[in-house]
């Protein structure tokens, strides 16, 4: 069947350029090169990001750091990684601000203040678009 | 009794009221009220303490909702407070223009997504914002008071021309390091934020919380998930006294949106804001409501299933009392059937014998208590067995139903027919005037009976035979009068049938006679109750007593003192006359011997013979014996013959004379005069004397005819050599005739009356001393 397989392959290209066009970002969760993790699960990710607790595995002190809103990769990261929506995690924030339970994670503008910031703090771990990644940190694999 | 004086309830009125509790249709309904209002009086009063409950916890979380937000919002409006500290710092170090880079290269700005941070100039120009769109506003616009002004300013929440998101404003006057007025600080936040803290888990959708101005401007509220702002309300009724510490919690409908709420509001210190929490009164009753709704339904349904209950025992009881009356009803009905049957005859449905029995006492005691008279009538049908025979019984029965129907058609409405048994029929009529009226009854039912009886298809005739006896005449008591209709209705059967008969004296004493004196006759022998009595035979001259004749006398138990006529005949017919007679010889000869011995009289006596005695070949035989036992000289006993026995047979009579002639004693002819003694025939006989009858006595006074009858009796006995005995002399002048006559003895009532053996002495004593 020659001729649907080169139609099947057609359909399959169009969506990936549709989903690049809407601005689909792959993100990459990352943290100081000399961190001594290389993965953790998602469950622990969403957990240091919404407050729920400060420590990496291995009993590391975690410092999440944010990027600014109206930022794709932040709206990637929240929708992607913990299944919340800009407005939600505002709402999470502002209850936890106001009661005086926590503080939300400092936010920084773009991947390379990110990238900059991490790459000297150990334990300090923030998210980027995938296709920024380079040697000055290490990207973290996520596990179930 | 006073028309004011109160009426004293009597006695038995309170009884009567517990008495009318225990009626089932009282008693039910009771009960059942009784167990409703209980049931219904408890669930009101846990329903009640249940919404009691509920409200004091709404009121409590209420207060404490408010108290902590308070806390929550100070802490909040403190951390702006120290943001603006921390610029004046910065800008008098840095400048203005370059104080939000150095803060915000520090870290030390509030967080972004929140909060805003701009710096204006002394005019109100804008130096610097983390806004992203910092040129879409004019804060100088915003900003209720100067801009130079020394006081926290917390300007009216505007939404945000980017998102349309309530924001709140506030703004601080930068100082410069000299004094001077350098700009001021804005520092903009989400008003979302400063209700965050509202939980839909305790607050429900219609709570509310939020923050409202001094100035009664409500800068942000949240009501489930809704934010607002802008409202205008009254700061006064929300916060009546700034200045008390406790928290009060009120309940009020709020002018917003109509919700009834509890509200719990504060002013804030060193802020010129109130904050307030308020909760649904709805919402937070709910839970209890519903349970109140469990309540309510189960108390509902417990007191139908009790109702029910109720109306199950009360109709239970009703059918147990509706049988009770109808066993109870039934046993009295049968009872009366039963004393139905007792006294009433199956066929006829007339009144029993028992019945009649009850029914003539009483009119009796009536009659006697009201001295009227009353009639029994016994009825008999003729023939009947006949037509019982060739009819069959089953007619006779019909013909006894037709013949009671006619009796009582004959009758008054007093008046009572009973059946005795078989064709015997017996009326009672209570009330009867004379023994006209009863003969015109008896006439009325003899001819209702004779009518004609269609008995199996064919005419039949009976005729009715009736006794008649009325009370007091025939009878005193039940049994008396009954016997004695049946009695003279036995008379009528003799008579022919057909007809009634009234019970006389005559069929009185002839029933007497044959019913009772033949059969007690028998035993008064046994019984000893024959009597002997004497009269005195007296000389008509001298007066002296020439003899006693012995006189038999039957005391009765029943009929008291009987003379020998009444029953003498009945003596002959049946031969006890011979024992008696015998008694009677014995007797006489055993008190004769006594007198004698007592030397009270020499006197002889006389006994009267029967025909069958005298003719009696053994007597002769029985005298000498008798005689030789009491040890009596024959010659002073006398037999007495009846002059018409003498001449039944004559040849006899002379044999049987001369036999007793043989023994000694003397003979005399008694009631002398009106057989038919021949002289040839008295010239035969051994006579000693004759004893004129009775009737002549009583002629002498009437007819003259009648004395020269007597005189020749007289000289006819004198001629043969006889002592002629006068008898019922009973007058002066009898006595004074036969003197003249030359009669020698005189015997009767004018003298002496038959007396008993005892009194005798005393009365030979008495002519002795010359009394008499």
């Amino acid at each position: 069947m020659p001729f649907r397989e080169s139609h099947i392959r057609s359909a399959l290209a169009v969506l990936c350029l549709l989903l690049s066009l809407q601005g689909w970002a792959e993100v990459a969760v990352v943290v100081s090169r000399d961190t001594p993790v290389d993965n953790m699960p998602t469950s622990q990710l969403q957990n240091i990001f919404l407050g729920r607790t400060s420590y990496l595995p291995g009993k590391l002190r975690a410092v999440p750091l944010d990027q600014t809103e109206g930022n794709e990769v932040r709206d990637a990261f929240y929708r992607d990684l913990l299944g919340q929506s800009p407005a939600q995690v505002k709402a999470h924030w502002s209850k936890i601000l106001f009661t005086g339970r926590g503080r939300p994670p400092r936010q920084v503008a773009g991947d390379e203040e990110v990238k900059r910031l991490i790459a000297d703090t150990p334990g300090m771990i923030g998210y980027i678009d995938a296709a920024s990644l380079d040697g000055s940190v290490k990207a973290l694999e996520l596990t179930p | 009794m006073p028309p004011d004086q109160p009426l004293e309830p009597t006695g038995s009125q309170p009884r009567h009221g517990i008495q009318r509790l225990a009626e089932p249709h009282v008693l039910f309904p009771a009960l059942a009220l009784i167990i409703t209002l209980l049931l219904w009086g408890g669930a009101y009063s846990l329903v009640e303490v249940e919404r009691n409950n509920a409200d004091a916890s709404a009121r409590t979380l209420t207060r404490d909702l408010t108290e902590t937000y308070e806390a929550q919002v100070v802490r909040v409006l403190r951390d702006i407070r120290r943001d603006f500290q921390v610029m004046q710092f910065t800008s008098e170090l840095h400048g203005s223009d370059a104080t939000l880079a150095v803060l915000e290269d520090r870290g030390l700005l509030p967080p972004g997504f929140l909060f805003t941070v701009s710096i204006l100039g002394p005019s109100g120009e804008l130096l610097a914002s983390t806004r992203p769109d910092p040129s879409a506003i004019d804060y100088r616009t915003r900003l209720p008071g100067a801009l130079h002004s020394d006081e926290l300013q917390v300007a009216h929440s505007v939404p945000d021309p980017q998102t349309g998101e309530w924001e709140l404003t506030f703004a601080q006057r930068l100082d410069a390091a000299d004094g001077n007025f350098a700009g001021v600080a804005v520092i903009t936040v989400d008003a979302a934020f400063l209700v965050a803290a509202y939980e839909t888990a305790k607050m429900g959708e219609q709570g509310s919380m939020g923050l409202v101005g001094t100035d009664g401007k409500i800068r942000v509220r949240r009501t489930g998930n809704q934010v607002d702002a802008g409202e205008e309300i009254n700061y006064q009724r929300l916060v009546p006294d700034p200045n008390i510490v406790d928290t009060n919690v009120r309940l009020a409908v709020s002018p917003i949106d109509g919700i009834e709420r509890y509200i719990g509001a504060r002013q804030l210190y060193d802020f010129p804001l109130v904050v307030f929490v308020t909760l649904s009164r709805a919402e937070q009753l709910a839970p209890t409501e519903a349970r109140v709704n469990t309540y309510l339904w189960r108390t509902a349904a417990a007191n139908a299933l009790v109702l029910l209950i109720v109306a199950l025992l009360w109709r239970m009881s009703h059918k147990l009392a509706v049988s009770r009356r109808h066993e109870l009803q039934a046993r009295i009905s049968h009872a009366r059937q039963i004393e139905y049957l007792a006294y009433h005859d199956g066929l006829t449905g007339l009144p029993n014998r028992s019945l009649f029995s009850k029914l003539l006492g009483q009119s009796i005691a009536q009659a006697h208590r009201h001295h009227r008279q009353l009639a029994v009538l016994f009825l008999d049908l003729d023939h009947f067995k006949q037509i019982n025979d060739t009819l069959g019984h089953d007619a006779g029965d019909q013909l006894l139903c037709e013949v009671a129907t006619r009796l009582k058609g004959c009758l008054r409405e007093s008046d009572t027919v009973a059946r005795l048994g078989g064709d015997e029929f017996i009326v009672v009529m209570p009330e009867v005037s004379d023994a006209k009226y009863t003969r015109t009854v008896a006439r009325k039912i003899i001819s209702a009976v004779a009518s004609p009886y269609i008995l199996a298809g064919e005419a039949f005739r009976v005729t009715a035979s009736i006794g008649i006896a009325t009370y007091p005449e025939d009878g005193l008591d039940e049994q008396t009068l009954t016997k004695n209709a049946d009695t003279a209705m036995y008379k009528a059967k003799e008579e022919g049938k057909n007809n009634f008969q009234l019970y006389s004296d005559k069929l009185r004493s002839e029933s007497l006679d044959r019913l009772n004196l033949e059969s007690s006759l028998r035993h008064a022998l046994e019984l000893d109750q024959f009597e002997l009595y004497y009269q005195a035979k007296r000389d008509v001259n001298t007066g002296e007593v020439t003899g006693m004749e012995a006189l038999l006398r039957w005391r009765h138990p029943d009929l008291g003192l009987i003379a020998p006529m009444r029953f003498m005949a009945i003596a002959e017919e049946t031969g006890l006359i011979i024992p008696i007679g015998k008694w009677v010889l014995e007797s006489v000869c055993r008190q004769s011997a006594q007198w004698r011995e007592q030397g009270i009289s020499r006197v002889g006596v006389s006994v009267n013979l029967s025909g069958r005695q005298f003719f009696d070949p053994a007597l002769p035989g029985d005298l000498t014996r008798i005689l030789q036992q009491t040890g009596v000289d024959a010659a002073s006993l006398e037999l007495e013959i009846n002059e018409a026995i003498l001449m039944r047979d004559p040849p006899r009579s002379l044999t049987a004379l001369t036999a007793l002639k043989d023994v000694g004693v003397k003979i005399a002819i008694d009631n002398f005069g009106v057989g038919y003694s021949s002289l040839a025939l008295l010239r035969q006989l051994p006579l000693d004397a004759i004893k004129i009858d009775r009737s002549f006595m009583r002629d002498l006074s009437d007819a003259a005819g009648h004395k020269p009858l007597a005189e020749a009796i007289v000289a006819m006995g004198h001629t043969l050599g006889l002592t002629v005995v006068a008898q019922g002399v009973e007058s002066e002048e009898q006595v004074v005739f036969l003197r003249d006559h030359d009669c020698n003895e005189v015997q009767g009532f004018y003298f002496n009356n038959p007396i008993p053996a005892e009194e005798v002495a005393a009365m030979l004593k008495g002519l002795a001393t010359g009394q008499h």
